[in-house]
């Protein structure tokens, strides 16, 4: 069959997009030597700014679990007045510019707003701490949770759930049961993006917390202290532990789908 | 009969890229961009700068790029980024980052100094005095911070402050006491960045030089000239200060010493656009021009500006040659 000249230029604009994300990815991660690579790693500083990105980030990953599920459900089984701009408002953490973020955060943080004087008499501290460390990426993360798992909930026709709540399920045995296991692959998703946007971001947090450093801000503090040579493989670390952990999860995920 | 349609409108948008390229210096009067690479502290005084220059240059447009002054010069020597000027708070940066592969002079035109910020919100506002301010910043529940003295030169010298205020004062074991109320936590990448904190309200007091604090209007306190970095006349003093910093690579360490806050700026060896870049320095080297911006903005220039050897005079530009005198 012969293909048309469309197929081709689709073709060559995804080899153009490749390129694209591929090259400089591939330039950074193969200039540190082995040598440098090792030296880093036995870095007690790397590894702990790596670990706090990894824990942090999944900590807004559970926190998002944990608050966004029952919203994305709502949101895609119910219509309301005013639904569309809660779902705008869901996403404006996406479109504000990172730096924003942080201020954004602060100034409801410190002494000159009530939430943070209330804040500051429970002893709880949003400045130069993981607590906020945690809050900025959370804020960062939870759009794209609350994105795929609602998609994932719409995909399951309601009428599952009716059967099963007509068959005298409660509602919450009806989500345990029914829904949940069908889409509980969204959720998953939802995390992974979720923990992938946290662990990526750095504007807003080093405006909030520069200690404890999280992994973007060490390899800004090493970039800026030192130069490219001592950044760079600090970059290829958290970028390659970030890839196993993703890839480990997504197997899993496909893994599951297949024995079904 | 469609998919020709598709390709003459490819065509046609990629000619109309192409023509809209940057078509590069063809004319040969001043004109183009000028990017200049300059200290978080000089922002505000060249913004206007630019604003002036422009209005007399109009074919040209002056890029600013601000960061800590040691970022600007690792922009130039790691990342290779195109620069024409890079102001420095510190003009040793230039001196020990960039001459002699990437400029060959160093002109300094301005000083400054340090002062305590705050606002009226802060804690014990009402009581902080030149007398006192040290005694307050020791006190349990105060939130003071400075910038990464790593990274910042404005960190380093509030260090320096600190450990000159334990010899003016004649308080032993000051610089100690201090740093032991301040966790690692309350310093910032730039001392800019602290205005945010201080202005919100999630730090009391934070270490800054007072042209920042005139410019963004924050309330501070002066101190003695023997510590605040402000008056060359004292540089023997200052240097009993010293303060550790990273060195070349991590793990290593070197001590800065204390001086006098001396701004510096250089055009780079390989500038793309020097013709303008010329113009510019002329202008802001000029009493009437940029020097006078500077001091309206709490930022004292030297008039006339300074280099420190006939040499290094006569390796500047023709046209920025009268604007200094040479000067240790």
């Amino acid at each position: 069959m012969k293909r048309e000249p469309f197929f081709w230029i689709s073709v060559s604009c995804g080899i153009v997009i490749m390129a694209f994300i591929l090259l400089p990815l591939i330039q950074m991660m193969s200039a540190p030597s082995a040598g440098m690579l090792k030296e880093t790693i036995q870095d007690k500083d790397v590894v702990r700014s790596i670990w706090l990105s990894i824990y942090t980030a999944g900590l807004a990953a559970l926190i998002s679990f944990v608050f966004g599920t029952p919203l994305a459900y709502l949101l895609a089984r119910h219509d309301f007045r005013g639904k569309r701009l809660v779902e705008g408002i869901i996403d404006l953490p996406i479109a504000i510019p990172h730096p924003v973020v942080g201020i954004a955060i602060l100034s409801v943080a410190g002494k000159n707003h009530w939430f943070g004087q209330i804040l500051a008499e429970l002893g709880v501290r949003i400045m130069g701490s993981v607590t906020g460390i945690v809050t900025v990426l959370t804020f960062v993360g939870i759009p794209f949770y609350l994105n795929a798992t609602k998609a994932g909930f719409e995909a399951i026709s309601p009428r599952l759930e009716k059967v099963s709540r007509s068959l005298g399920a409660s509602m919450f045995s009806t989500f345990a049961r029914i829904t949940f296991p069908l889409a509980w692959r969204s959720m998953l998703i939802g995390i992974i993006m979720c923990s992938a946007r946290a662990i990526s971001e750095f504007g807003a947090v080093v405006i909030v917390a520069y200690h404890p450093m999280i992994a973007p801000v060490l390899i800004y503090e090493r970039f800026e202290a030192y130069g490219l040579k001592y950044s760079q493989p600090v970059a290829v670390w958290l970028v390659s532990i970030s890839l196993i952990l993703f890839l480990l999860l997504r197997i899993l995920t496909l893994h599951k789908v297949e024995e079904q | 009969m469609r998919e020709t349609h598709f390709f003459k409108w490819i065509g046609f948008m990629a000619l109309a890229m192409i023509l809209l390229l940057p078509q590069g210096n063809v004319r040969a009067e001043v004109s183009g961009k000028v990017i200049i690479f300059n200290a978080g502290s000089l922002t505000m005084p060249l913004a206007q700068m630019e604003k002036e220059f422009e209005a007399t240059y109009p074919g040209v447009d002056v890029l600013r790029e601000a960061a800590g002054s040691q970022q600007c010069a690792r922009k130039i020597i790691d990342l290779k980024k195109p620069c024409d000027i890079m102001a420095s708070a510190d003009y040793k940066v230039i001196d020990k980052l960039l001459i002699p592969n990437y400029a060959d002079w160093n002109i300094r035109f301005a000083t400054n100094q340090l002062v305590l910020c705050y606002t009226d919100k802060s804690k014990y506002a009402g009581e902080v005095k030149a007398k006192n301010w040290y005694e307050i910043l020791a006190r349990k529940g105060v939130i003071w911070g400075h910038s990464d003295p790593n990274l910042d030169p404005c960190g380093y010298r509030a260090l320096m402050v600190l450990q000159l205020a334990e010899k003016y004062y004649k308080i032993p074991g000051l610089y100690k006491r201090l740093i032991a109320n301040r966790p690692k936590e309350n310093i910032r990448p730039k001392s800019v960045e602290l205005v945010s904190l201080l202005q919100t309200g999630n730090m009391d007091y934070a270490w800054e030089y007072l042209s920042v604090a005139v410019q963004h209007g924050l309330k501070y306190t002066l101190l003695p000239d023997e510590i605040n970095l402000g008056n060359y006349q004292f540089d023997t003093f200052y240097s009993q200060a010293v303060v550790k910093v990273t060195g070349k690579k991590p793990g290593t360490f070197m001590d800065m010493k204390g001086g006098s806050v001396t701004y510096g700026v250089t055009m780079v060896k390989d500038a793309p656009n020097r013709e303008a870049a010329i113009a510019f320095l002329k202008y802001m080297l000029d009493p009437q021009g940029g020097l006078k911006i500077l001091k309206d903005q709490g930022q004292p220039p030297f008039i006339p500006c300074r280099v420190p050897t006939k040499a290094m005079k006569s390796s500047l530009p023709k046209p920025l040659q009268n604007l200094v005198e040479v000067r240790d």
